[in-house]
């Protein structure tokens, strides 16, 4: 094992490792950290409460903002997702049970979402990480301005969600854009970005893998930097040519981290929302005239907010995260998997 | 320890721990009273501050009324909070009404919403029918904005009588009648004659051009002039058999699956582009899109434009103010809203943005700007309007006639238009939106 | 092999961006010179990269009307300052700057050093429920940000803390990723003896934490401000629902743009790119430094 795959594999995973484990942690600093000037005992005393309380003082900062503002109300939405909560009339709230979920199950809206936000995930995900692993390994060869070209490829992380989608929309124009100009050219028919199904959801793809590539890009590039070099010699005694050593020796070891952008993507594209909504211009919050381009959280904000179901869009909410906890069981049996194979 | 001595980076740890501390301390001990809050009520050196919250652009500001009611009330302050989308303003009103604070002193309610706003929220707006003389509004507007119990909740801003812009050039060249009154004449009482001229038009269309802009505009058009809209007049949901949608309905789609419509999407670039470019021949126009017109035509359309009465009369848009009881200076509010709504206030308004009134006293003395008129081919827009308005039959609405508006126009229409499918299918789609939008 | 390895990262004072490791590091083996192909191919990646800022730069410096028209403009008009006056104007964009500065700042300011102060607790300090609370942190990361906003809405409104920069502010003071982020980091950065040495001359944890953890932390601390700068400073979702156009962020001005009553297109697109302006010119000026960090982040983290 080499300690790049090591570090990866931590960045990769999870905490399978109690801190306790950790080669060098400070174990059992109570017994070998006594200070030799105990002999003040409120001294002593003050220190060993010290020990004692700092570390849970260092993470209930964390902890405590989390809970107010994440936790709780993540409760509170399981809670109102089992009422019926309307917007206009928050104070009457009746108990409705699994109603709200029931409803979801039955809906072909949920279900198309759901189906619209795996497909546009595949369509983000696979190609952005594609070609951020190619351009990573062309960055890896010894380049004239190796910065210039790194800053350039990660230059769209800088622009927001809203900002990108303003322009993307006017490039994806069905009368008049660019993109469609420009298909003109090599004869291609214009196509109407916004309402066909494929076309939509490879339009709003194009916003995330526009702005991603490079970020992903570089966390390649330093992986790849950290693979030993002696792998690649011996691969090339044994006659492997730039290929083949690309495909044995680079694509393994970046392993570990391409099971983490793919996770990291992943719990991204669950949560999609500013890019559909905004490429859905005046009544964004449809995702198209066949909710062809309506994911998840664009679902969750069109009962919640435009149509004012709040206990429906809670559990629509929790239906995500429950979506995501099998996402991550999935995830942490890969990473165990890929763990064993040497 | 060496880390000991780099004083540089210890500073730099220290302010920035500084600047969290005073980033909290500033964010969290922010008076609620104060000016720059959003809370409705503050006093600055003694003086009221009434906050006026709206969506879009109203006008109050850009015709110059606030600086004008501050003048003559000097102890009064006025800031406007706008949010742009209706679609973000209302829900945020709605929760800030029944948390029972953070709302503004006056709050505007559009007209989508407005039943919504009676039916749920009547008990936390000041009832304004005791502080008007409500004979100063149409009768449908007030009727809108009135409670079961007779509480009126808002005052009329503008309303949208609805008319036909059309470019007379493109009508010439297809060689149809180009005299507005004569147009007006041909199309008089039904939407389904406007959209016959369609063909007529089609037959020698001017190359590149179609009749009208959308399936959705003709929809929303015939459908403000309906007696029978998505809900009955005790609120119960008769979208699927109203006689109103089914009309507006059939004539959209007769437009929908012909070939008169250049199927752009309101109020979106490709549309606005259809404006430049000249694409269309006709749009149905509320007042308030002359404007709107105007800008996105350009110099290019100056005087080819005219503006001819609509099938029937029929209304689209139009918005209230109303006094949350939560204010703190409700007796205040309600006086600033009574100005600002007063028939004199609602002529500035026109003649700055031609938002056109609801109080009909206003009407004669209406004055479109010059500019405007001159864009329009002199037509008499005061004229047209106001004959519209004041034939406006009365319109129940509904608690959820926003998303049932907009399934049918962006999800039913749409479909039929933009995607090739048939109008059934169409209507199934709406159907089936509409009975989630209301849990059937 | 592993034991050398994991000492590797190298104790604190030894700054990690000393050239010699580095080149190390970078140097290692195969780091053949690209060929022409290679350029070329990279020309095309970077080309995709900037294009469409540049476009927006354009399509900025354009009339609404010459937008609209045919072939979409490919150089520069004239109307470039009047459009980024409009905008300016228009969404408010001196507030909504201030206001994202502020907010991002003390986002930034609070993540990094409530995820280091916690990180070190997790990597080095042993407390009864360690492993159950960092399993649960690394949990959370997993709560999509849509689920919170329901309630918080109301919350907001009840407190009347609508339209107030703290509300964007306090909910993402704290981040899940970020304490699991620094506490990767230290595990390996943090050599533990440097700790027992503190100790043993009968430092607080105070102490330890200012001048043994800070300074060890520095990097990492860098790199997650960094990331957290951008995320708040493009933050969308609850900041549209939260705020209003008086009291904006950015992203909320630049929605506001969008759908005014006379939108125009011209004067969108210079908003766009004033609200990307003040991040691109931070990656000119520290674009290396950003990528470093990054790609160190990426190892570390």
């Amino acid at each position: 094992m080499t300690s790049s795959k090591e570090a990866l594999a931590h960045s990769a995973a999870s905490a399978e490792t109690a801190p306790g484990d950790e080669p060098g942690a400070v174990r059992g600093a109570q017994v070998r950290g006594t200070p030799p000037a105990a002999t003040h005992s409120w001294r002593s005393r003050l220190y060993r409460w010290d020990m004692k309380a700092s570390p849970y003082v260092f993470i209930s900062p964390f902890f405590l903002i989390f809970g107010a503002f994440s936790l709780v109300p993540l409760l509170y939405t399981g809670w109102y997702s089992l009422h019926n909560v309307q917007l206009s009339d928050l104070d009457n709230q009746t108990w409705v049970g699994l109603d709200n979920y029931q409803n979801l199950l039955s809906s072909d809206f949920f279900w198309n979402s759901l189906w619209v936000t795996f497909t546009i995930g595949v369509i983000a995900t696979v190609p952005q990480l594609l070609v951020a692993i190619g351009i990573a390994h062309l960055l890896n060869y010894r380049l004239r301005g190796s910065t210039v070209w790194r800053v350039i490829m990660l230059t769209p992380y800088a622009t927001s969600v809203a900002a990108a989608t303003l322009v993307f929309v006017l490039l994806f124009s069905w009368d008049g854009g660019m993109i469609n100009w420009l298909l003109d050219f090599v004869g291609i028919d214009p196509v109407n970005w916004r309402e066909s199904n494929w076309g939509s959801k490879f339009a709003v793809s194009t916003i995330v893998i526009w702005r991603w590539t490079g970020y992903n890009a570089l966390i390649y590039l330093a992986a790849m930097q950290a693979i030993p070099a002696d792998l690649y010699e011996s691969a090339s005694i044994d006659g492997a040519n730039r290929w083949q050593q690309f495909v044995h020796v680079t694509i393994p070891q970046l392993r570990p981290t391409i099971l983490f952008t793919a996770v990291v993507s992943t719990i991204g594209a669950t949560q999609l929302f500013g890019e559909p909504l905004l490429f859905g211009g005046a009544d964004g919050s449809k995702g198209g005239s066949e909710h062809q381009y309506q994911t998840l959280g664009l679902y969750m904000y069109d009962q919640g907010f435009m149509i004012g179901n709040l206990g429906k869009a809670s559990a629509i909410a929790w239906s995500m995260f429950l979506i995501l906890l099998i996402v991550a069981a999935i995830n942490l049996l890969l990473t165990r998997r890929l763990r064993k194979t040497p | 320890m060496r880390a000991r001595t780099r004083t540089a980076r210890n500073t730099v740890v220290l302010a920035a721990v500084a600047a969290l501390g005073a980033g909290l301390l500033a964010g969290c001990s922010e008076d609620p009273d104060d000016g720059t809050s959003n809370e409705g009520g503050g006093s600055t050196d003694g003086k009221i501050t009434l906050t006026v919250g709206t969506f879009g652009v109203f006008g109050y500001k850009q015709a110059g009324l606030y600086d004008e009611y501050m003048k003559q009330n000097p102890d009064i302050v006025i800031k406007e909070n706008v949010t742009t989308k209706t679609s973000v303003y209302w829900p945020k009103t709605l929760t800030r009404l029944q948390a029972g604070s953070g709302t503004d002193d006056i709050q505007a309610i559009e007209i989508g919403n407005v039943t919504e706003a009676v039916q749920t929220q009547g008990d936390k707006f000041v009832d304004l029918g005791k502080e008007v003389d409500k004979s100063q509004w149409l009768d449908w507007k007030n009727q809108q904005a009135t409670t079961k119990d007779g509480k009126l909740i808002g005052l009329g801003t503008d309303i949208g009588p609805m008319a036909i812009c059309y470019r007379k050039d493109l009508f010439e060249k297809a060689g149809l009648e180009t005299d507005r009154t004569k147009l007006a004449e041909q199309w008089k009482g039904d939407w389904s004659k406007y959209v016959a001229l369609g063909e007529e038009y089609m037959k020698k269309a001017p190359s590149g051009t179609k009749y009208v802009d959308s399936a959705s505009s003709v929809y929303n058009a015939a459908l403000g002039g309906a007696t029978e809209r998505y809900y009955d007049k005790d609120g119960n949901p008769i979208w699927d058999n109203s006689k109103g949608v089914k009309d507006a309905w059939d004539a959209a789609m007769s437009v929908a699956t012909s070939d008169m419509s250049a199927k752009l999407k309101q109020f979106e670039t490709p549309w606005d582009q259809g404006y430049a470019k000249g694409t269309f021949a006709t749009v149905a126009c509320p007042a308030w899109m002359i404007g709107y017109i105007q800008e996105k035509s350009g110099d290019a359309g100056k005087g080819k434009w005219d503006v001819a009465a609509a099938p029937t009369a029929a209304n689209w848009g139009g918005a209230f103010i109303g006094v949350p009881t939560a204010s703190k200076h409700q007796k205040e509010a309600v006086a600033l809203a009574k100005w600002l709504t007063a028939p004199e206030q609602q002529a500035k308004v026109f003649a700055k943005q031609a938002s056109f009134p609801s109080t009909p006293s206003a009407y004669p003395s209406l004055k479109p700007s010059p500019d405007t008129t001159a864009y329009f081919s002199d037509a008499p827009l005061t004229q047209i309007f106001s004959d519209s308005a004041k034939t406006i039959p009365v319109q129940h609405f509904g608690t959820k006639d926003q998303p049932i508006g907009t399934a049918i126009a962006d999800i039913g229409i749409v479909q039929v238009e933009q995607k090739g499918k048939s109008p059934e299918e169409g209507w199934d789609a709406a159907s089936k939106e509409i009975k989630d939008v209301l849990g059937q | 092999m592993t034991t050398s390895e994991l000492t590797r990262p190298r104790a604190p004072e030894r700054a990690p961006e000393s050239k010699a490791s580095r080149r190390r590091v970078m140097g290692a083996g195969k780091q053949m010179h690209a060929g022409p192909l290679t350029y070329v191919v990279l020309t095309v990646f970077a080309v995709g990269s900037l294009a469409p800022l540049v476009w927006t730069a354009i399509a900025a410096s354009r009339t609404s009307q010459r937008l609209a028209e045919a072939p979409p403009p490919l150089w520069f008009g004239g109307n470039l300052f009047k459009n980024l006056e409009t905008a300016w104007e228009q969404a408010g964009l001196g507030t909504a700057m201030l206001n994202t500065t502020l907010v991002a700042g003390t986002i930034t300011v609070g993540t990094v050093l409530f995820s280091t102060l916690a990180g070190f607790a997790f990597a080095k300090l042993r407390f009864r429920f360690s492993s159950v609370l960092l399993l649960l942190t690394i949990g959370t990361m997993m709560i999509p940000p849509q689920l919170a906003v329901v309630p918080l809405y109301l919350w907001m409104s009840d407190l009347n803390w609508s339209n107030q920069l703290q509300t964007v502010i306090l909910p993402t003071l704290v981040s899940a990723f970020g304490t699991f982020f620094m506490r990767q980091y230290l595990v390996q950065a943090l050599p533990s003896e440097l700790i027992e040495a503190a100790r043993v001359d009968g430092a607080s944890s105070v102490r330890i934490v200012w001048h043994v953890v800070f300074p060890a932390a520095r990097p990492a601390m860098a790199v997650l401000g960094l990331l957290t700068f951008v995320m708040a400073w493009n933050d969308f979702l609850w900041p549209i629902l939260a705020l209003n156009q008086q009291n904006p962020t950015v992203q909320v001005a630049l929605n506001a743009l969008g759908t005014g009553y006379i939108p125009d297109q011209s004067v969108i697109m210079a908003g766009a790119l004033l609200g990307t302006l003040p991040l691109l010119i931070a990656f000119l000026l520290f674009g290396k430094q950003i990528v470093g960090g990054i790609m160190q982040g990426a190892i570390k983290g």
